[in-house]
């Protein structure tokens, strides 16, 4: 396999040898978190920048369009007070209502405050409806023209299907370390 | 009284809204989009419905009232709605109607309080219905068979856009111990293809609006992945049926986005985009990931219902929610599922025509049914009693785990829903919830006590 064929030298550089199935768990569930997000625009890469990038566009969802200017926490502008439409006739909302318009809470609270983490075991809820873990390993598909995977990389164990594929990943993608 | 109000149907969804009137939307409701919009082309905000307006779809920044399936921004939310019921669409007295709206699965009991006061408090509905799309699918026409009754036992699989979800549904009651939920939707295998695409060809991380097209447009559920992926090697188009092109839309020349027909040319203006093994690589997703996928969830939650239905539900899968519209999904699951299932199992995976309003025209085919007004809690009922009314009424899952465990019979041909049977069950949440009074408190922060 041409992996062998690589000589002893980058041992060196990484002496940690392959990494752990645990650390590319971790990654793999950090990029799904991504592709949940609603403006995802660029990927917070290695762990190193997940702090810097990461949160800033948490923060980015709660914009309003339209509303803020600045980069305040002003929750005051709220979309919904601004717009008047034909045929609604403008009335003053209770006590909830404004509540729910001017604190937003986030999904993690939201969670926390619900209680369903409490209840009694075998009560299906939000958090345990979730699907089994896989009985297959996962696929291994080339990670930059998206043929099998027969190879990995092994500074960060990204599936690769070629040299010229490895040549790219190792150019552009290549995340080394990541924890 | 509930004869002559009108009943308003909202499907509402993480993605797009589907709503209309009873009698006058039964067939095609508005379909909008559920999101808060600015466009970077005229620097405007388009508000749900209005974003049909919209016409320049580069670089468009989204607020999604929804996160992970859930409700959390009801400003965003609140601001649709607004508009939704105005003269500019619905063009409804809410104060005059009565409601049938959809909430997520697993719905937190939290937010469904925030529902219940958004619906009474805000916009005064005479009454309201609140359940989940796959409880009503028993009503609608996709597993019907001709001359029969619905069957007892089916399967829902709801795969939408932040969520799949696979819903068995029991004598009409959703079985919530086996309901199961794959966190793949259509928001995330949009934000793949743009990532992907984004590394291979053209940089196109801001343009989810477009990138979504084209996933409508060119994505499809392999048959044979192995084979595809074999396919999509060959350079010359002859060999390899599946490459296309993308053409780009021109908003500046009012020009859509479309499939390039093989052979034909193009001026310089034109920009296009290759798809190849993107095409399939990209929902594949759905069917192998670190969870189970597709098939093994579905073969998971059936494990969960009584051994002796289990064959009853193998021969009843009904596909719901965008996805499911996906060239290939359906014959790609059914081999699949064959191949789980017991052999004497019949396996049959129904799917329809129009994946995304099938909730809301089966929600219409209930409104319509004469045991509707029953189901209902009232404006009246809510001012008694709070959001615990609702809890009471309503049949999808909630909080109260003595209810929400029990099977109960929602009509099926019963003609009225045996008002003494819910009489029975009302003394312990009632009771128990009396002293939040009419619910106007922080019914937020109560809850947790």
């Amino acid at each position: 396999m041409p992996p062998a064929r690589r000589q002893p030298v980058r041992q060196a550089q990484n002496s940690n040898g392959p990494l752990d199935p645990d650390v590319i768990a971790k990654r793999t569930k950090r990029h799904l978190d991504e592709l949940e997000r609603s403006n995802y625009s660029e990927p917070t890469g290695s762990g190193a920048h997940a702090g810097a990038s990461g949160e800033p566009d948490e923060e980015d969802e709660g914009v309003a369009p339209g509303g803020r200017t600045t980069k305040g926490r002003a929750r005051q502008a709220t979309i919904s007070d601004k717009r008047q439409w034909d045929g609604k006739k403008p009335r003053k909302s209770t006590m909830n209502i404004r509540t729910a318009i001017l604190y937003k809470k986030n999904l993690s609270v939201l969670l926390d405050e619900s209680g369903i983490e409490q209840m009694p075991p075998g009560v299906p809820t939000y958090l345990r409806a979730v699907a089994p873990p896989a009985r297959e390993p996962p696929r291994l598909i080339c990670s930059v023209c998206g043929y099998w995977g027969k190879y990995k990389c092994r500074r960060c164990a990204m599936p690769y299907c070629d040299m010229n594929c490895e040549g790219v990943h190792n150019e552009t993608r290549c995340e080394r370390r990541v924890i | 009284m509930p004869a002559t109000t009108s009943t308003i149907i909202l499907d509402n969804g993480a993605s797009t809204i589907k709503a209309g009137v009873l009698g006058v939307h039964n067939e095609q409701p508005q379909v909008i989009t559920n999101a808060v919009v600015r466009a970077k082309g005229d620097n405007a905000t388009y508000i749900g419905h209005e974003v049909a307006k919209c016409r320049d779809f580069t670089s468009l920044r989204y607020r999604l009232p929804f996160e992970k399936g859930l409700l959390v921004d009801w400003d965003a939310q609140k601001a649709i709605w607004d508009g939704l019921f105005s003269n500019e669409a619905l063009a409804v007295n809410t104060a005059e109607s009565s409601l049938l709206i959809t909430e997520p699965y697993f719905n937190l009991p939290n937010v469904q309080d925030i529902y219940d006061q958004f619906v009474f408090e805000e916009y005064e509905f005479r009454s309201y219905f609140r359940c989940t799309p796959a409880s009503l699918i028993p009503y609608g026409h996709l597993l019907a068979k001709p001359n029969l009754p619905a069957p007892e036992c089916m399967l829902v699989i709801d795969s939408g856009f932040s969520f799949t979800h696979v819903v068995p549904i029991l004598g009409g009651t959703v079985v919530w111990e086996a309901v199961k939920r794959m966190d793949v939707g259509g928001k995330l295998l949009t934000n793949h293809l743009k990532e992907t695409v984004s590394y291979r060809q053209w940089n196109m991380m801001e343009e989810t609006h477009i990138m979504n097209e084209v996933k409508e447009t060119c994505c499809f559920v392999s048959e044979d992945f192995s084979k595809d992926l074999e396919t999509c090697r060959c350079v010359s188009q002859t060999l390899n049926p599946i490459v296309q092109e993308y053409i780009f839309p021109d908003y500046s020349a009012n020009r859509p986005g479309r499939i390039r027909t093989p052979g034909e040319s193009l001026g310089e203006s034109y920009q296009t985009l290759t798809m190849n093994n993107e095409r399939f690589t990209v929902p594949e997703i759905l069917f192998r990931l670190d969870q189970a996928g597709l098939s093994a969830t579905v073969a998971a939650s059936i494990a969960l219902l009584p051994e002796d239905l289990q064959g009853m539900f193998w021969a009843n899968i009904g596909l719901i929610g965008g996805n499911t519209a996906m060239p290939g999904f359906r014959n790609r699951l059914m081999s699949e599922l064959r191949s789980l299932a017991p052999i004497d199992c019949e396996v049959a995976v129904y799917a329809s025509d129009e994946p995304i309003l099938e909730a809301y025209r089966s929600a219409v085919a209930f409104a319509a049914r004469p045991e509707f007004p029953q189901s209902v809690v009232t404006r009246e009922e809510y001012q008694e009693m709070g959001s615990s009314a609702c809890r009471r009424k309503f049949r999808d899952w909630k909080p109260v785990e003595k209810e929400g465990a029990r099977g109960r019979e929602p009509a099926k041909g019963k003609g009225a829903r045996g008002r003494a049977e819910e009489d029975d069950e009302s003394p312990p949440p009632a009771t128990k919830k009396s002293a939040r009074g009419r619910g106007r408190g922080r019914g937020v922060a109560k809850r947790q006590s």
